[in-house]
């Protein structure tokens, strides 16, 4: 009855929401959020980052797919990461250097996510920020986990 | 640990800019500082607004926090900072405007006090030295001052009004200008990013937040500075009993902003104060000018190094080089803004001289204009 109160959800925010990263997150938070977050557009087969470049920003994949490899050997993937995926993620903690590169697979739209910016909203939106981080902590577990066993 | 992140450094080295790369970052400080000093008007109320906007943050951030949206913080701690000031104002001005006379009087009494100062101590140098007697120092500096005392309040604080009246419109535009940078801050990082290619995208993001932070920490350490030189100088002249000792502090570590000239004038006016208000006791005058020497050096090799000079990361050389070519280039003005120009421009000529010096990131670049070249003959051939 009351439905004309709830707030409505872009599409934009539908996709980010569906992200494992965000799907803790309120509406306002993800409008917080998609505030912060810069849309690029990539042709297949141009590279997103080189393995030993200084990390500042977490990528997540919107459409298309991005392949993760070694330094200029392509056909040695490491991972595919498609729509919805992220890579790059430890850069919201530190600056370390990349430890492979990411080229797109196919035509790609990707929001990147600033370490500078996550930092900024931990000063600003603590419960924010205390989701993401929890839900980064549950991903890096799984991986470890994943990495363990 | 991420698939795309690490610890194996394969270019993590990272050499600071080339003496090409100085060169450009000294020849664009004063440039910037040729152009700036043409519009001052536009200048003063934009550095108003960055040094509020710092000012702000804080609070905004914490309407923030309580759950308000950017905007609405953005106006809601402007709107209350316009209150405080136009209340402030007001105050002030009938405060001022019921001792306007006092104020006239005032100052001639503290300038005829002064040249009372300095004709004492140019008769006990005379009476020292004869060579300074023969000269008839005293008496020729005298009748200049007589002449200059008389004529004071038409000659300088009349245009000084005017001058006031004149800037009042350009002041105004500070709070408006905060405003619009505490709410569309991100947004203009935002715009400048969109116009930057993939390849540079992640260095010039970085670059502008480096800016940023350099613009912040140098703001910040200038207002620890304010309340440090106030601090020490209110203590000062507190112990040595002069009338508004804390004051006098305060407008003379504001003065300071403008380095060399503001510390001057900032002595000056605390020896007017001393020799008028003891002007039986000429030591008063001395004693003020030798605080200003110890507070000068506490400044120097203390306070500036820790505040202003560690934001900046700047060698003590090149600061003061700086601030003799600020002076050269655009006066009063360079020697306020040659700093933080300084500053900005040692940020970007560091980032630019990395991004374009680096062969990979434009051979990325250059191969990502192939393929969108390629992509739009794709139909044609």
């Amino acid at each position: 009855m009351l439905g004309f109160l709830r707030p409505v959800v872009s599409s934009d925010l539908r996709e980010l929401k569906a992200l494992p990263l965000f799907s803790d997150l309120s509406v306002r938070d993800l409008k917080i959020v998609q505030g912060v977050l810069h849309e690029r557009e990539y042709l297949a087969g141009e590279v997103i980052f080189d393995e030993g470049e200084e990390g500042n920003a977490l990528y997540i994949v919107r459409t298309g797919r991005v392949l993760i490899c070694r330094q200029g050997r392509p056909e040695n993937a490491i991972a595919e990461i498609g729509a919805g995926g992220f890579f790059g993620e430890l850069a919201l903690l530190d600056s370390a250097p990349r430890a492979a590169q990411a080229r797109a697979l196919d035509p790609c739209r990707l929001a990147v996510f600033f370490g500078s910016d996550f930092l900024s909203l931990l000063e600003t939106e603590t419960k924010l920020s205390n989701r993401i981080l929890f839900q980064f902590a549950r991903h890096l577990g799984r991986r470890l986990r994943g990495t363990v066993l | 640990m991420s698939v795309a992140d690490g610890a194996t450094p394969v270019d993590a080295h990272r050499s600071g800019p080339g003496p090409v790369a100085w060169a450009g970052i000294f020849a664009a400080t004063c440039l910037l500082l040729v152009a700036l000093n043409h519009i001052l008007w536009l200048v003063v109320p934009a550095l108003m607004a960055l040094v509020l906007s710092y000012a702000l943050y804080p609070p905004m951030r914490r309407l923030m926090y309580a759950g308000l949206s950017r905007q609405s913080a953005a106006a809601l701690v402007t709107t209350v900072f316009l209150i405080v000031l136009m209340a402030a104002t007001l105050a002030l001005l009938a405060w001022a405007g019921a001792r306007a006379e006092d104020w006239q009087a005032g100052v001639e009494r503290y300038i005829r006090g002064g040249a009372i100062l300095l004709e004492r101590t140019l008769a006990v140098l005379e009476a020292r030295w004869s060579v300074l007697a023969r000269a008839n120092l005293a008496a020729s500096v005298t009748t200049w001052l007589n002449d200059y005392s008389n004529t004071f309040v038409e000659r300088q604080v009349q245009p000084l009004a005017v001058s006031i009246l004149a800037w009042l419109p350009a002041a105004v535009l500070g709070p408006f200008f905060a405003f619009f940078f505490l709410r569309d801050g991100r947004r203009f990082h935002g715009f400048i990013a969109r116009a930057v290619p993939n390849a540079y995208f992640e260095k010039t993001l970085d670059l502008l937040h480096q800016m940023h932070q350099t613009g912040r920490s140098y703001f910040a350490g200038l207002m620890k500075l304010t309340v440090l030189d106030t601090i020490a100088l209110g203590l000062g002249l507190w112990a040595l009993g002069l009338p508004g000792a804390w004051l006098l502090g305060l407008v003379a570590a504001v003065l300071a902003w403008v380095p060399y000239v503001g510390s001057i004038a900032g002595c000056l006016l605390v020896v007017l104060v001393a020799a008028t208000d003891f002007p039986q006791d000429p030591k008063m005058a001395y004693w003020a000018i030798m605080l200003f020497i110890f507070v000068r050096l506490l400044d120097d090799f203390v306070f500036l190094p820790a505040t202003v000079g560690k934001s900046l990361k700047l060698h003590p050389l090149v600061s003061v080089l700086m601030l003799f070519v600020g002076g050269a280039v655009a006066g009063v003005p360079g020697l306020a803004l040659v700093l933080p120009l300084l500053g900005v421009a040692m940020v970007v000529g560091a980032a630019l001289s990395a991004i374009l010096t680096d062969r990979r990131l434009r051979a990325r670049h250059h191969y990502a204009r192939r393929l969108r070249a390629e992509q739009a003959a794709a139909d044609l051939a």
